[in-house]
């Protein structure tokens, strides 16, 4: 039963790619003109390719899914570079190695996404090594200078912008904690050490690339979740905060406790 | 005097000749002590040459002169409030006051009487009391007459006539004698009063309207209101109504009550919300008792200046995108703006994979909000928001009233927007600046465009901080709801570049609108969000967004920086007189001005308003004589956006709220400075100081000519000489 879903759910995927690579690259359907975009950050002379790659239109798919939110469902990429990536407010900087050192006019281009209001999120794929991580850390801190990453947990509206969740997840448990760096009260840049792109990740079959430990398919649920949560975030900023959601939102947490 | 000395002699000649004169006939005296032959002779022919002598040196001429009586100046300082036109004793109180200043003259033909009126400021000439109406009527400061008159330069007045009916701003009632003397002690002279009435009418009234501070949007303003009941009107409870005066709609129901009166008088406290900023006009209005004289004062038309302490805003999206994302932002970012919003963050179809207790999600409250609580928002933004799904649709007749009663209403496109969100054909369609295409025809277009610049929006002052950042660049739109004609009245400020109406114009993308009191937008396209995120904002810091929506909504919430001119009453409005209205516009509008006067809470035509052929940027025109009642008067200048003034006019207002007259408040006046109260029928018992004569003519004519005085004293000394000799002396 779970193979039969998987295979309709790939079946979905395949037809929603295959319809949007039949539109030509630059042309945005009206209706798609705000959908969520998880493009994927390139730095360097880095590329996009292994078994993650899946992951961004997984991403995407579960959003329309789940959600009312649209989502372009033929994810691309970006240079930190390229004029292009002020076309959207989000972008997703995904990695296992060190990114190297940033080019001035990577660093520029990043500062100016990040002064119009971008978000980014920083996925670390092999969060055991930590490389890219620190790597990412210690470029953006000359992208943002005088910024330092802090803990977010639980009480930060990124776990409640859609599912109400606990903690972070991805294909490793990780710590309990994202980490943000925040300006002007708004979280810009998300670390997250879980590797997020693994859990979300599949392969032709539909099958799931990477095994998700300790927490087995509950886990990649959770991960989806935090996926889902982060593109709502970006879409909706601390809309969760607001007063007329706030006592509601107190009432059901008091009552899961 | 007939006689006088010659005049071109200095005073020290004329003491000099008298000396001489004195000593000569001294010594003529003593010498004829000494010789006393011929002595009566000596003694005549000197006198005689030496007065000659002294005439011929002083010369006198004759004067002829003639006097007139010249009468002590009198400022006669008539009321000129809208009270001076009810009832007096026998006649309207003006009318009583003008046959009193007819009888004064009469009475009193040499004063010199200066016709002065009195109304809110200072003494102004009038040629006759009935004709001659100060433009603003709508008090009676007599301090401030009396100040303009001490003020002047000119001759002072010899005394003061006020002719009142005593009913007055100023001295206050209760006045001491040494405050009124003091008050007025920079005339020097005496104030007369002369009361045109002492008795009043049955009449209940609307006596006084007090709040307890300023008028803010939303929140609840408490009216004290006074009823008073006179001439013996037989009153014990009085009901009263309070109703907000709306375009096109029945007057919104405030508050109610009953007044009970005791001794004459009553109050009420009734507790009112204003839900809309701006100038609001409000009746007050009580059911008087059978026998009221006076039904103008039963009702006062109010105009209350409502501020806002925050704008609310109820912003719904109905997808969360990037471009509710940036709208947003924006919402949030302003400090003054109270936003209550509602992203769709599921639909029905939407698989959650997971029990609602692991969501984060409330249910849309569309009934709370649009039954309920819509009129506590200042703005509603509905952005690409289907209004079947979520069960809008019933309520949509709530959000045209809410519109057409004053709220402002911003409709974004998207997906779901305009007739793709069912919108064509309902009660909100009505109200937007648009028209929407039916269900037959393409409700999206898909094609990718940047909007155009029409003349009015490079004209207004809506879109001049976004022209200042991009001049008329736009960015690129994926496509956009297609929108049919303009509404009349309505204004598009951006086009689409190739699609056009049912009519052949362009289509319209970016609109404003007006119905009843309320202002709508219509935003054809869901990416104006590239103005805050995109390659093009960079240039400009993403400012461009700010720029936008800060003056769409500051247009909606007729912020007056975004107006295209100020209208401005110079004077209340009173019933049945022309009211001045200036005109301030905004610099570099093109266009006719065009002025609308509309009446509030009435279908019936309002008379017409034109401006003058030759103005510049300010100018001043004439509202015909009105109805009491509230109006708002709107202007637009070619085809830009209107403006618009809500004001109240009455006939009477606070003049004729107490109708008595004040015959003590008079006397007290005369009394405290040295004058005479009279009556209107015995103002020939006033006196006033004495005529002064003034020359008016002087001749001066010598009595001889000056060789004659000469010739006379040289024969008279030669016979003197000659008559002394004759008795020997030498």
């Amino acid at each position: 039963m779970a193979h039969r879903r998987h295979r309709l759910t790939l079946l979905a995927v395949l037809v929603c790619v295959g319809l949007c690579l039949l539109m030509p690259g630059t042309v945005r359907a009206f209706g798609d003109e705000g959908a969520f975009h998880p493009r994927v950050l390139l730095v360097g002379d880095a590329t996009f390719e292994g078994l993650r790659t899946t992951a961004p239109a997984r991403w995407a798919w579960e959003l329309t899914k789940r959600t009312s939110a649209p989502a372009r469902l033929a994810p691309g990429t970006v240079r930190a570079d390229s004029p292009a990536l002020l076309n959207e407010p989000f972008a997703w900087w995904l990695g296992g190695t060190d990114v190297g050192t940033l080019t001035t006019r990577e660093v520029a281009g990043l500062r100016a996404f990040f002064a119009l209001g971008g978000v980014l999120l920083v996925d670390d794929t092999d969060p055991g090594v930590g490389a890219f991580g620190k790597s990412a850390r210690r470029e953006l801190a000359r992208v943002l200078p005088d910024t330092v990453p802090v803990p977010i947990g639980p009480e930060h509206v990124i776990f409640r912008s859609f599912y109400l969740l606990g903690r972070p997840a991805g294909r490793v448990e990780g710590p309990d904690k994202l980490e943000a760096i925040l300006r002007n009260g708004q979280a810009q840049v998300l670390f997250s050490s879980h590797d997020i792109a693994g859990a979300l990740a599949q392969d032709r079959s539909g099958m799931a690339s990477f095994a998700v430990t300790p927490g087995g398919d509950r886990q990649r649920e959770m991960a989806t979740r935090v996926a889902v949560n982060v593109a709502m975030f970006v879409l909706c900023s601390n809309y969760k905060d607001d007063q007329v959601h706030a006592p509601f939102l107190m009432r059901r947490r008091a009552r899961d406790r | 005097m007939p006689f006088s000395l010659s005049t071109d002699l200095p005073l020290w000649a004329g003491v000099l000749a008298a000396v001489l004169f004195l000593a000569g006939l001294g010594m003529v005296a003593w010498e004829l002590t000494l010789h006393r032959q011929r002595a009566a002779l000596v003694a005549s022919t000197a006198l005689v040459a030496t007065v000659l002598l002294a005439l011929a040196v002083l010369r006198p001429v004759r004067v002829d002169a003639r006097y007139t009586q010249v009468g002590p100046k009198v400022v006669l300082l008539v009321d000129q409030s809208v009270s001076m036109d009810l009832p007096g004793d026998g006649a309207q109180r003006r009318r009583v006051a003008a046959k009193a200043i007819d009888d004064l003259r009469l009475a009193h033909p040499t004063v010199r009487f200066s016709l002065l009126g009195f109304g809110s400021g200072p003494a102004t000439p009038l040629d006759n009391v009935e004709d001659s109406l100060p433009a603003d009527q709508s008090g009676s400061d007599l301090l401030a007459a009396v100040a303009s008159l001490a003020d002047v330069s000119d001759e002072k007045p010899s005394a003061v006539v006020v002719v009142s009916d005593g009913r007055l701003d100023t001295p206050v009632e209760g006045a001491s004698k040494e405050q009124l003397q003091a008050a007025f002690a920079g005339l020097g002279a005496p104030v007369h009063t002369v009361a045109v009435a002492t008795s009043t009418v049955r009449d209940a009234s609307v006596r006084e309207v007090r709040t307890a501070g300023a008028a803010v949007a939303h929140q609840p303003l408490r009216l004290t209101v006074s009823v008073a009941c006179t001439g013996n009107l037989p009153c014990d409870s009085v009901p009263i109504t309070v109703h907000e005066l709306v375009e096109a709609g029945s007057p919104l129901a405030l508050a109610s009550g009953t007044v009970s009166v005791v001794d004459g008088s009553g109050t009420v406290e009734l507790p009112i919300t204003l839900d809309r900023a701006g100038s609001r006009v409000v009746e007050i209005a009580i059911r008087a008792p059978a026998g009221d004289e006076l039904p103008a004062n039963d009702r006062r038309f109010l105009t209350f200046d409502v501020t806002r302490d925050r704008v609310r805003i109820l912003h719904i999206a109905g997808r969360p995108t990037y471009d509710a994302r940036a709208m947003r932002h924006w919402l949030k970012a302003d400090a003054s703006l109270d936003v209550v919003a509602f992203f769709i963050l599921r639909s029905l179809s939407d698989d959650v994979n997971a029990t609602p207790d692991e969501l984060a999600l409330i249910r849309f409250p569309v009934e709370e909000l649009f039954s309920e609580h819509l009129p506590s928002f200042d703005a509603v933004v509905l952005q690409d928001f289907d209004a079947v799904p979520y069960g809008l649709s019933p309520f949509l007749p709530n959000v045209s009233k809410y519109v057409r009663e004053g709220g402002g209403l911003v409709m974004v496109g998207g997906l779901h927007g305009f007739s793709a969100g069912n919108y064509g054909g309902t009660s909100l369609e009505a109200v937007l600046p648009v028209v929407l295409p039916d269900g037959q025809q393409r409700v999206i277009d898909a094609t990718p465009f940047s909007p155009r610049y029409t003349n009015a929006g490079r004209d207004t002052p809506v879109l001049e901080a976004l022209r200042a950042l991009h001049g008329d660049r736009l960015p690129e739109m994926s496509g956009a709801n297609v929108l049919d004609i303009p509404r009349k009245g309505a204004v598009v400020l951006w086009e689409h570049p190739s699609l056009t109406t049912t009519t052949g114009v362009p289509m319209p993308v970016l609109a404003l609108g007006e119905s009843g009191n309320g202002r709508v937008v219509a935003l054809g396209v869901d990416g104006t969000h590239r103005l805050a995120f995109s390659e093009m904002a960079s240039d400009m810091a993403g400012r461009g967004y700010g720029a936008l929506w800060d003056a769409l909504l500051g247009w909606l919430m007729r912020d007056p920086r975004y107006e295209p001119a100020r209208l401005e009453l110079t004077v209340p409005c009173r019933a049945g007189s022309a009211t001045p209205v200036r005109v301030h516009t905004v610099p570099g509008l093109k266009g006719e001005p065009q002025l609308r006067l509309v009446r509030l809470g009435s279908q019936a035509a309002a008379p017409t308003v034109t401006a003058p052929k030759d103005r510049g940027r300010s100018f001043t025109t004439n509202l015909p004589a009105l109805d009491a009642g509230g109006y708002a008067l709107r202007l637009r200048i070619g085809e830009g956006p209107s403006t618009r003034h809500d004001f109240a006019c009455e006939q009477g207002g606070q003049e004729w709220a107490d109708p008595r007259p004040d015959a003590e408040r008079l006397r007290s006046i005369a009394t405290a400075t040295q004058g005479t109260p009279v009556l209107a029928d015995a103002v020939g018992k006033l006196s006033f100081p004495e005529a002064t004569p003034v020359a008016t003519e002087r001749q001066v004519s010598p009595i001889l000519p000056p060789w004659v005085w000469t010739l006379a004293a040289a024969i008279a000394l030669g016979l003197h000489w000659i008559t002394r000799r004759w008795a020997g002396l030498a």
